[in-house]
């Protein structure tokens, strides 16, 4: 099968540039000034201690045994330790992943839901209050530091109106699902729907300033998109054709016109998915969401190498997966890729 | 290298579009801004008054809780008053934490992003270029590596990678003497230096090029098999020549345009990382968003400023882009982002 054939060939580029990441991920500690020893010695440690430790770390060993240890142990899905919590790097990180995923994803939602509705009013009724709008609240979108945008967020929404809470992120999205499957004493207890509901409310308003925060950077490029699509196919003999066979306008607008739109649509989001990823790291920042992101930049500014290295190769192998679902959507889209 | 219809279309473009009008007017207010900030600001943006901290902007009004201790009834006691503090017009826009002019921050903030964002497209340009043009013109294995390199290059959200590198390198800052100041033009108590962080210029430029290498190896590879750039080659002209002479400038409509859109995707990079404290520049609209945040609850318009400045110029830069792209219409897809 053609589409199986083009995920594989994607697939094994996928595993090439992520091995790129890892050695380059593993080569930064070369590169970089400063000893690891020194971050965690004690201060007025021996010469003797500080070549133990760097021996228990195996920073003792020529380079490419080091490298070799390092692949053989992510293989194993070995991170090594964090050196400062002493615990395993890859449960720490991998205990981030979900949120910075509901963040992506939900930001995702949001900039799909309101931008495609948006950018196909604009383009049907174009020079009209409604168009002028989206016009310049997709210029205003793209513009806008979402650092910034969030932080306004939280001082209209949390701070004067207190509608929604400044940050952090008290449950996840599968969590609340554990009030509905509750086990006592080997025995399922009842489902607990009112506390379910509670925990998806308690998550929904946690997450929504962050998404929106996140998302309205995609809202305002997808809607940007949307518009000078539709205005290009809606000028296509294809679409004079089927209104002159009689076809409902909406149904040549949705259906169409729009699903020959998307090909340009997922192309530029998949070129655009380092822009979210970055967006997340900075948006866990501001709303103090415990995701990748935040444990990047902390463990940064304390030299946690294990840490370091095992989510910028989470975030780098997140990152190829997503593309080969883009491209696959793509190929889906536009069957004449694959061929 | 820009020819009389380039230029045709420029202007035609221009006269037609409201939009890019407006984004000549707000580019050309914040560059005279920038340039002449000595001159325009009311106070020296550094010079603290602790006795003026926390002022609002004309027209608004703002409480601060005060504790004293006062007699009553022959007791010491604590109290705690609400205090109103008073606008001034010394401080149309108000003062930080520390009683720093926010107009005079945010005009010489203008100085830092406009700088990093040209002095790191330019460096990002004439790596970009020259790695693209090598790839395109040679082509086979030399293409082949360069290009897989900068796919690993991409496969990192910029963001993270700055973060990675510029938290991980340290942080040099660039001090260049203020012509205004060192000439005597403008007064003597503004600072004498335009501090800039060194390290943010070299990082934004050293995770943006690879847009330009693509851009430029595209152009190179569809000139390349030219009839006269053949016929150049055939009278004896050295490939040096050949790139320099036909490639080149072939290359430079796009370039120009991808350049336009970089300034502003580096703004919004280098506000990201002064934000996040990674950056080390002190005089910065990211970092004031940063000190900003702290008071939001009492003092909203320190955040609130920079970033209206940082949306105004990338508002602006985007436009002309919009217009750049119209008018001269080049081939490229995907455009990097904002973070």
């Amino acid at each position: 099968m053609a589409l199986g054939r083009f995920l594989l060939k994607r697939g094994i580029q996928g595993v090439l540039v992520v091995w790129g990441v890892v050695t380059a991920v593993f080569l930064l500690r070369f590169i970089t000034p400063g000893d690891p020893v020194t971050f965690v010695a004690p201060l007025d440690a021996s010469a003797e201690l500080r070549a133990q430790i760097a021996a228990e770390l195996g920073l003792d060993q020529p380079l490419y045994v080091q490298y070799a240890d390092y692949i053989v142990g992510l293989l194993q899905g070995d991170m090594g330790y964090s050196y400062l919590r002493g615990t395993e790097a890859s449960t720490i990180v991998l205990a981030r992943v979900p949120a910075t995923v509901e963040l992506a994803v939900a930001a995702t939602v949001v900039a799909v839901v309101i931008a495609i509705p948006l950018g196909v009013i604009s383009a049907t009724r174009r020079r009209d209050p409604a168009d002028y709008g989206a016009t310049l609240f997709s210029l205003v979108g793209i513009s806008t530091p979402n650092f910034w945008l969030g932080i306004m967020l939280i001082l209209v929404l949390s701070v004067q109106l207190d509608i929604f809470p400044t940050s952090r992120r008290p449950i996840g999205f599968f969590e609340t699902f554990a009030f509905l499957v509750t086990v006592e004493n080997g025995f399922a207890a009842p489902m607990n729907v009112g506390a379910f509901l509670d925990g998806l409310r308690t998550w929904l308003w946690h997450i929504a300033l962050p998404a929106v925060t996140l998302g309205t950077y995609f809202t305002a490029l997808v809607t940007r998109l949307t518009r000078s699509g539709m205005i290009e196919e809606l000028g296509q003999p294809y679409v004079r054709a089927a209104r002159a066979k009689g076809l409902p306008e909406s149904l040549i607008q949705y259906k169409h016109a729009l699903q020959n739109t998307l090909i340009p649509i997922v192309t530029v989001l998949g070129l655009q998915l380092g822009t979210l990823i970055g967006g997340a790291v900075i948006t866990e920042a501001v709303f103090a969401w415990p995701g990748l992101g935040t444990l990047v930049i902390d463990s940064i500014n304390v030299r946690d190498w294990p840490l370091i290295q095992g989510s910028l190769i989470v975030i780098g192998t997140g990152f190829v997966l997503i593309n080969i679902f883009v491209d696959a959507l793509y190929a889906y889209l536009n069957p004449r890729v694959v061929h | 290298m820009i020819s009389p219809r380039t230029l045709r279309n420029l202007r035609s473009e221009l006269s037609r579009s409201l939009l890019a009008k407006l984004g000549i007017a707000i580019l050309a207010v914040i560059l005279f801004t920038a340039v002449f900030a000595p001159l325009l600001a009311p106070h020296d943006p550094t010079e603290q008054d602790l006795d003026n901290a926390n002022v609002p902007p004309l027209g608004f009004t703002a409480t601060e809780n005060q504790t004293s201790s006062q007699m009553v009834d022959g007791e010491v006691q604590i109290v705690e008053e609400e205090v109103v503090v008073n606008t001034t017009t010394a401080h149309p826009l108000g003062t930080d934490s520390l009683g720093r002019d926010v107009l005079s921050r945010t005009m010489f903030g203008a100085r830092t992003s406009l700088l990093v964002g040209l002095f790191g497209t330019s460096i990002a340009v004439v790596l970009g270029v020259t790695v693209g043009i090598t790839a395109g013109y040679y082509g086979g294995r030399i293409d082949d590596a360069l290009m897989r390199f900068a796919d690993v290059m991409l496969a990192f959200p910029s963001l993270v990678l700055a973060i990675a590198l510029i938290g991980l390198w340290g942080q040099a800052s660039l001090r260049i003497p203020d012509p205004l100041v060192a000439f005597g033009i403008a007064s003597a108590e503004m600072p004498e230096n335009i501090v800039l962080p060194g390290t943010v210029i070299a990082v934004v430029a050293l995770v943006n090029w690879v847009w330009f290498a693509r851009v430029a190896r595209g152009e190179a590879l569809s000139v390349r098999d030219q009839e006269y750039v053949k016929a150049a080659r055939s009278m004896g002209g050295s490939d040096l020549h050949v790139i320099l002479r036909h490639v080149l400038p072939n290359s430079l409509t796009p370039i120009l345009v991808l350049a336009t859109i970089q300034i502003a995707a580096i703004i919004l990079l280098e506000s990201s990382l002064s934000f996040l404290g990674f950056s080390g520049a002190q005089l910065s609209w990211g970092f004031d968003i940063a000190q900003g945040r702290q008071y939001l609850s009492s003092s909203w318009w320190i955040a609130t400023v920079p970033g209206l400045a940082i949306v105004g110029a990338v508002v602006g830069i985007n436009l002309i882009g919009d217009w750049l792209r119209d008018a001269l219409d080049p081939d490229i897809e995907g455009q990097g982002g904002a973070p």
